[in-house]
């Protein structure tokens, strides 16, 4: 008798996601994946959702609905069935929003996972404005920037549909080549990059592509401002900016060229470590050597400066014309659907500001509002917070946000804390309710991670083990029970609403694989038409791509970009830099990983084992380390170890030390975060970026020692 | 009908996908425990290793090499094995094990120049440049698992004719260009 055999086309979102897969189920079960030849991804794949395979089947995956038996963290659990769970979670929720207000309960979520709508879209629904992302750190300042500068999301355009590919590409504190795939893939990267004359890498290590780069921009770990508005003193000074472009489809560039004066090359050059003569190169190269684009990194937020920053960066790309013009940046046309996250933004937000709004204008503006973290956990912390209820899907704070050890005792401070994943993380392991969540081999939902010209049918290949469900599933039943009107049936009527747009139900699509505007589709130069605004321009108040921000302005911030020295520095703190000497970057990341998840995924801790720690070689051999040494990296907050690698790549003055590391294998509840966790180091207070209170992540101060016990 | 694999060193972006899509197409261990080991191993097929960076006069020299084995025309590694259990296939040129004959002597790890035997848990596991992908059609021209994964083009897997010809055109193709990135 033949097996039974089917071939399943779905959607990967093992990091931000979109890859096209193919997996195979014989009997019930998956025997293999692989990338869907007939994918915009065309079959590749990346090692994490290759290794996705052994997660469906791993034997550490939460299986059932949990209470809390004894104390929080005490590792006793009693099995429940969903009904009691979500009983429990809804009358949680409904009793604090009786007794407190709908703001005292939190939705959370970790890095946005595709199921970002829903939680938005729960939150709204229940009434609370405190939506609890690490939005003020990752994406959010990209977001706000493009939002408020250009009127919509930017993209690279590495696809040639309008003739052109890059010319220049810059690769800005980011590695798509190995990870965070940010709306782009790696592999429409590498496959535009073969067509490109110039690559620029900025970052303070030479990283993947340093050796095929033209030009490396080693910059000073949070000076990227400085660079940016240097290179704009640059390409203004001498002329070399898009003309036409900037009288026609930019604001308040008289306002900017007068701002870049106070940056010229040889003050950036002694902001940014670069020599002054590479940046005037950079500068002239993106200016001329047209189109070009950016591929712009999580690096650039995480720190107290990150709006600006960004707003530097999209200021190049305006005065470059490198804005909607082929092989540049743009803003993609959705699919017929629309863009999906209406699903939340249809649901009114509710008039009660969010808990940070009165200090982070942008990170609380609409559409998007959300809560600043920080401040949640600080007031939790403080035994004073609004916060009495967090539900927390997929999200691990205890590894991801900066400062573990006052961000423990922020969360342990809330009343009541249910948690839904895969596995049991150090925060989970604090939750009084835990829901098994299902793998995205096993859910049915639409991939729209980044709006742009594609979303994916993520197509449920095999049930989830246990009793686990999909995120889009919890989310509806327990909207179900608090807020009806707003939730569905059943998760294929909520994703037939979803696509009603584009007259497809949820059936038909799966067939499809994927809707996408792609090559003629696509149109490009849109404001020279009626797409944004009637007779021309840009979706901003002025109509303008705003090198001077009408809107920073009007919420009472600087509306042209500027440096701020970072935090800690040695410039900043010259007192802390004598304990502390060297500039620490927590901003580290390996191929095999996305955030604080894998490591119980066997072909990737294979891969590496522990975090990695990247040294120059003379400061390793002053120090006494020598490449693979335990070293420990020690802040104000705390200490950890990390493995060294001696780097040639890096400045001695800079330390790379790699995030959001958990050992699963270590005893709970706090498996192994105290021992290598980068957040232990990282900094919670004030200042925060002002308008969209990022924390820092990426300039901090450290000393490295040689751990001597091992 | 020699097969052949040609790794493009210039575009190999050191992601490592092609050593897990080789470790899932060949189902090889580790297998996933619990609770899971924090420092688990296997055999490793195909293997990348990256080479520098060193920097001289401001130049970043930096490169990543996958190696898996290269299926060599006179292989040393099938001259060295007392058992004969190392074979070519007939039809490809693949090197191939028979594991029933293999006593895991390590005579072929000796000679290989790549170090492409693997020996874990009492076998020997060799790439065997996904003999049973040959001729179906599912990757559209991309043949063996970590070609099929690769996001930088950076594996070709083809008869030594079909990657002759594309070394010559790649070489066509720089000529006209100034530098390559
Ligand atoms: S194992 Fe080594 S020696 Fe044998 S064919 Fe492969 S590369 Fe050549
Ligand atoms: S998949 Fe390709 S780019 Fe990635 S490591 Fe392997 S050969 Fe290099």
């Amino acid at each position: 008798m033949q097996p039974d055999k089917a071939v399943i086309t779905t959607t990967c979102k093992s990091c931000h996601g979109g890859c096209g897969v193919l997996a195979t189920v014989e009997n019930g079960k998956i025997t293999h994946i692989e990338g869907n030849p007939d994918s915009s991804t065309r079959g590749t794949m990346c090692a994490k959702g290759l290794a996705s395979f052994q997660e469906v089947y791993n034997p550490n995956r939460i299986l059932y609905p949990m209470k809390r038996k004894g104390d929080r963290g005490e590792g006793k659990w009693e099995r429940i069935s969903w009904e009691e769970a979500l009983e429990t979670v809804a009358g949680k929720i409904k009793g604090s929003i009786k007794k407190y207000g709908a703001g005292s309960v939190a939705i959370c979520q970790g890095t946005g996972r595709g199921y970002n709508r829903y939680t938005f879209r729960f939150a709204r629904s229940i009434g609370t404005p405190n939506i609890g992302v690490p939005a003020d750190f990752c994406y959010g300042p990209r977001l706000a920037v493009f939002g408020t500068t250009v009127g919509g999301r930017l993209y690279c355009d590495y696809h040639g549909w309008g003739g052109e590919y890059p010319k220049t590409q810059i690769s800005w504190g980011k590695q798509l080549e190995i990870t965070n795939a940010d709306g782009e893939m790696a592999v429409w990267f590498l496959n535009s990059l073969d067509k490109a004359e110039h690559l620029i890498l900025i970052d303070p290590r030479a990283t993947r592509l340093a050796g095929r780069a033209d030009l490396w921009l080693q910059v000073r770990p949070g000076t990227d401002a400085a660079l940016a508005l240097g290179m704009l003193n640059v390409i203004i000074n001498e002329g070399l900016y898009d003309r036409d472009f900037v009288q026609n489809w930019t604001y308040g560039f008289e306002k900017l060229r007068e701002r870049v004066q106070e940056y010229p090359p040889a003050k950036v050059a002694e902001i940014t470590w670069i020599p002054a003569d590479k940046i005037i190169k950079a500068a002239r190269i993106l200016a001329t050597e047209k189109p070009g684009c950016i591929q712009i990194g999580e690096s650039l937020e995480a720190g107290n400066n990150s709006i600006q920053t960004l707003r530097a960066i999209v200021c190049l790309m305006a005065v470059t014309g490198n804005i909607e013009r082929p092989g540049s940046m743009i803003n993609w046309v959705p699919p017929d659907t629309g863009p999906l996250e209406e699903f939340a933004m249809e649901v009114p937000a509710p008039e009660e500001p969010a808990i940070g709004a009165d200090q982070f204008k942008l990170l609380s503006s609409p559409p998007m509002a959300m809560a600043h973290m920080h401040t949640i956990f600080k007031q939790l912390r403080e035994g004073a917070s609004q916060i009495r209820v967090m539900h927390l899907q997929g999200t691990n704070p205890l590894v991801a946000y900066p400062n573990t050890k006052e961000v423990k005792e922020g969360l342990l401070n809330a009343e009541f804390l249910s948690a839904a994943d895969l596995y049991m993380s150090p925060t989970v392991e604090y939750a009084d309710i835990v829901l098994p969540a299902a793998h995205w081999l096993e859910s049915d939902d639409i991939h729209d991670m980044h709006p742009r010209f594609i979303i994916g049918a993520i197509h449920k290949v095999v049930d989830p083990p246990g009793e686990a469900w999909p995120d889009n599933k919890i989310y509806n039943e327990l909207g179900k029970r608090l807020a009806p009107e707003y939730w569905f049936d059943n998760v294929e009527e909520m994703l037939n609403y979803q696509l009603r747009k584009a007259n497809i139900t949820w059936k038909e699509f799966t067939g499809m694989g994927f809707l996408a505007k792609m090559g003629k589709e696509q149109p490009y130069y849109k404001y020279k038409t009626d797409y944004w605004q009637k007779g021309g321009g840009f979706a901003t108040n002025t109509g303008k791509v705003e090198l001077y921000s009408t809107v920073m302005e009007k919420l009472g911030y600087d509306p042209l970009p500027y440096y701020l020295e970072p935090n800690e520095s040695p410039y900043s703190t010259p007192e802390l830099a004598k304990e502390y000497p060297f500039i620490l970057s927590t901003g580290g990341r390996s191929p095999y990983y996305f955030h604080s998840q894998y490591r119980q995924v066997p072909w990737l801790r294979e891969r590496q084992p522990y975090p990695i720690v990247q040294i120059h070689p003379e400061t390793a051999g002053s120090l006494g380390i020598k490449n693979g040494d335990w070293v420990w990296i020690e802040t104000p907050r705390g200490k950890i170890k990390q493995v060294a690698e001696v780097f040639a790549g890096i400045d001695p003055g800079v330390v790379v030390a790699q995030a959001s590391w958990w050992y699963p294998e270590d005893p709970g509840p706090d498996h192994g975060i105290w021992k290598s966790s980068a957040n232990v180091l990282t900094r919670n207070d004030p200042p925060f970026d002002p308008a969209m209170g990022s924390a820092t992540f990426r300039a901090l101060l450290c000393k490295i020692y040689k751990v001597e016990d091992e | 009908m020699n097969r052949t694999i040609f790794i493009d060193k210039d575009k190999c972006v050191g992601c490592y996908s092609c050593i897990v899509a080789c470790k899932l197409e060949h189902s090889l261990p580790p297998e996933p425990v619990k609770p899971p080991l924090g420092n688990p191993t296997g055999p490793n097929l195909i293997r990348v290793y990256q080479v520098g960076p060193q920097i001289h006069d401001d130049e970043v020299h930096q490169y990543f090499l996958p190696i898996p084995c290269l299926h060599c025309l006179d292989a040393p590694c099938i001259k060295a094995c007392p058992r004969s259990a190392l074979y070519k296939d007939n039809d490809t040129g693949i090197t191939l094990i028979d594991e029933d004959k293999c006593i895991g002597c390590k005579f072929c790890l000796w000679v290989c120049p790549y170090g492409a035997p693997q020996f874990y848990d009492g076998r020997m596991y060799l790439c065997d440049l996904c003999i049973h992908r040959i001729g179906e059609e599912r990757q559209k021209g991309r043949q063996t698992a970590c070609e099929a994964a690769c996001p930088a083009r950076a594996i070709h897997v083809g008869t030594t004719a079909e990657i002759s010809a594309l070394i010559g055109e790649k070489a066509a193709e720089r000529a006209g260009k100034e530098k390559s990135i």
